[in-house]
């Protein structure tokens, strides 16, 4: 005891320390080239693969149309124009070329051409008979401008109108900005409460590991599908509730794989070198061991993008998608799906937005993937 | 081993209490009554919903329903089809659900593991590239976006197959030829899952020590790779094929109801969408143990398929 009681009391003044070695030629070898960072150097092989550079374009101008494309033109998006239903795509300029000009192949009766149908033909494609119950009537397949028979001919809607006369242009791009909201939010908060839990759990270990792993058993022994459906029957559907959904089961895998990464870190040297120097259990979570997972975080949200716009438009084919007026792309699908074969237009450009998102997505988060951690290159 | 399937079917029988507990109570505090007609006079509709308990408080009407659970008797539907055991109406769609389904398997399964080992045999090759290319595409591009594609054009445009599925009782080739498109459709998404795991486990058996081995002993890489490296890059497969075999008993909501097929799927939409309470609880239910029994064979079967793997607890 006296002995440390002596050492304490040795008083040392702060100016008798003198650095030994302060005016000594160092002889290690300087740094050839720059220092590269985590991030940089993820940077570089990010950039080497072109596919996910081109789906990262892809992705922020799907995001940019989303903000702006709304606003683009005049029409709002649950403005209706009831004599204005079901037109097709007429964009200014485009359709001088023949695509995009507001006509529609139909078949119609031949009768009907001069009557109905005039001043609207572009052009006659086809001609031939048919019989119903013995008489023979003769039809044509025509090329007709829907928009002169509608009276709106200087009307321009980009791509089309759905039944009730609301252009689809403006709708698809609210549509794709609403499930996007749905799809980033809930992947964000499920990020959050999956870091969280996963490092409490693998930081602590021990009976709290072991409770959290039994509730995580039992939320995730329910199939995630049907309790989404029963959630959203019970919420009603809306923005809110569809992404409160979506956290249910959402943050389980983000939480196993940060458990994982502090079971792997948590008995290394320099987190037990940490700790020696007094280092708090918040700063080792989040300062020395979180850091090295960083990139399968943002890896594995990326990839669960797509997964959740996925349920949100299969949730709206089931006619538990989000309330009217309001559309998503999943809404525009099913109302698209109504009227396919006759009004392909109203199903094709949901289609191609949601198909274009979650092909970008996957194919963006695989090369984060592949440039976080170069090991795992070339699994798919 | 026998003690280990005993705690998974008791953890299994508890998961299934609270499922059926959750949607009980989730569906009978939904707003709505199940008698919408409003013509109907008041005491009818108070009459209805006395006959089925409806205006019982909660807890009480949960009694009625757990007792009638346990007693296997699930209740007649309401709306859907009234005065229908639900029991029956689930083993009547059942038959419909499967005939697809177990020809999507049909499909999916071989198509899925030989584009794999394609890809993986020509690893980094124009093969491989365009597996790759088909595999992502499979993948993200959602299964009803397939079928409506599918539906426009295949059926429609160029008529080379029906739109909906035929209502022929029995398989004949008027049905058989309606139900190429719903299987293509079911089937894109599973087709890219094998190949993808099926080339990963490839590419990485092929490059382990014992294909080294194998062929330090005398053979040659096709007799190596038959007898070594596909048989033990099944074993993971496993792990997918198997919930897929599961899943055949469910059917898919949305590629149902796309084609029109009146199976599973299709009515727990209706039942859904039509407030039919004890027909939406089966059927959830029902598709709650079709995914909890395939959990429960994937995990017993690692012990079968390979016996290096140890099942249980013992340390």
């Amino acid at each position: 005891m006296s002995d440390i009681n002596d050492v304490k009391n040795i008083k040392i003044d702060k100016e008798d320390f003198e650095f030994v070695q302060l005016n000594e030629d160092i002889k290690d070898e300087k740094f050839q080239g720059e220092a590269i960072g985590f991030f940089k150097d993820a940077m570089l092989r990010f950039k080497k693969n072109k596919a996910s550079i081109v789906a990262g374009w892809i992705i922020l101008i799907i995001i940019i149309m989303a903000i702006i494309g709304p606003s683009m033109n005049g029409y709002t998006y649950r403005e209706q124009h009831i004599d204005w239903a079901l037109l097709p795509p007429r964009i200014p300029g485009l359709e001088k070329l023949g695509i995009f000009d507001g006509t529609k192949v139909m078949d119609v009766k031949k009768d009907n051409l001069d009557e109905k149908y005039a001043g609207c033909v572009v052009k006659i494609l086809d001609e031939y008979d048919i019989e119903y119950m013995g008489s023979k009537t003769s039809m044509v397949k025509a090329k007709i401008d829907i928009y002169k028979l509608k009276d709106a001919e200087d009307v321009y809607f980009w791509l089309g109108t759905d039944s009730i006369g609301r252009d689809l242009w403006t709708r698809l791009w609210r549509g794709s900005r609403i499930s996007l909201f749905i799809g980033i939010m809930s992947v964000l908060i499920n990020m959050f409460i999956g870091v969280v839990y996963g490092a409490v759990s693998g930081y602590y270990g021990g009976w709290v590991d072991m409770v959290m792993q039994r509730i995580i058993e039992i939320i995730g022994g329910i199939p995630s599908l049907v309790l989404i459906i029963l959630f959203v029957m019970y919420l009603g559907a809306g923005i809110v509730p569809f992404i409160l959904a979506m956290i249910l089961t959402g943050w389980i895998g983000m939480s196993r794989m940060i458990r994982a990464q502090f079971y792997k870190y948590k008995g290394q040297e320099y987190v037990l070198a940490s700790r020696t120097m007094g280092a708090k259990d918040r700063t080792l979570i989040f300062r020395h061991i979180l850091p090295n997972a960083i990139g399968p975080i943002i890896t594995q949200a990326t990839l669960a993008v797509p997964g959740a716009i996925f349920t949100e438009s299969f949730l709206s084919y089931l006619g538990l998608g989000i309330e009217a007026p309001e559309p998503s792309i999943g809404v525009l699908l099913a109302e698209g799906q109504k009227v396919l074969l006759d009004h392909p237009h109203l199903t094709l450009f949901p289609a191609i937005i949601i198909s274009l998102l979650m092909l970008s997505f996957n194919l963006f988060g695989n090369g984060l993937r592949d440039a976080f951690d170069p090991t795992l290159r070339g699994q798919e | 081993m026998l003690r280990y399937i005993v705690q998974r079917l008791i953890a299994m029988a508890i998961t299934l209490f609270i499922i059926i507990s959750i949607s009980f109570f989730i569906i009978h505090s939904m707003p709505g009554s199940i008698v919408d007609d409003p013509m109907l006079p008041e005491d009818v509709k108070l009459a209805i919903e006395d006959k089925y308990h409806l205006n019982d408080p909660l807890p009480v009407q949960y009694g009625y329903f757990l007792k009638d659970f346990l007693s296997f008797n699930f209740g007649t539907s309401i709306k859907v089809q009234p005065r229908v055991s639900v029991f029956d109406i689930i083993k009547a769609k059942l038959p419909i659900t499967l005939q697809v389904n177990i020809f999507s398997l049909i499909l999916t399964v071989p198509v899925g593991i030989i584009l794999g080992i394609v890809a993986a045999l020509k690893k980094n090759r124009a093969a491989d590239h365009i597996i790759s290319i088909m595999v992502i595409l499979f993948i993200s591009v959602p299964s009803f976006v397939f079928a409506a594609l599918l539906q426009y054009f295949v059926a429609f445009k160029w008529g080379l197959a029906p739109i909906l599925l035929s209502t022929d009782a029995t398989l004949t080739w008027t049905k058989f030829k309606s139900m190429i498109l719903p299987v293509l459709a079911l089937s894109f998404g599973g087709i890219a899952t094998i190949t993808r795991y099926m080339r990963a486990e490839l590419c990485e058996a092929l490059n382990s020590e014992y294909m080294l081995l194998a062929k330090t002993k005398g053979l040659s890489q096709v007799q190596a790779t038959v007898r070594h490296a596909i048989r033990n890059s099944f074993i993971p497969l496993a792990n997918i094929i198997i919930p897929m075999f599961f899943s055949i008993l469910g059917g898919s909501m949305v590629i149902e109801n796309i084609f029109g097929i009146p199976g599973l799927g299709q009515l727990s939409v209706s039942s859904i969408n039509a407030l039919d309470h004890p027909l939406t609880i089966a059927t959830l239910f029902f598709y709650s143990l079709i995914s909890l029994l395939s959990i429960l064979v994937v995990d017993l079967s690692y012990g079968i398929i390979d016996p290096r793997i140890r099942i249980g607890g013992r340390k």
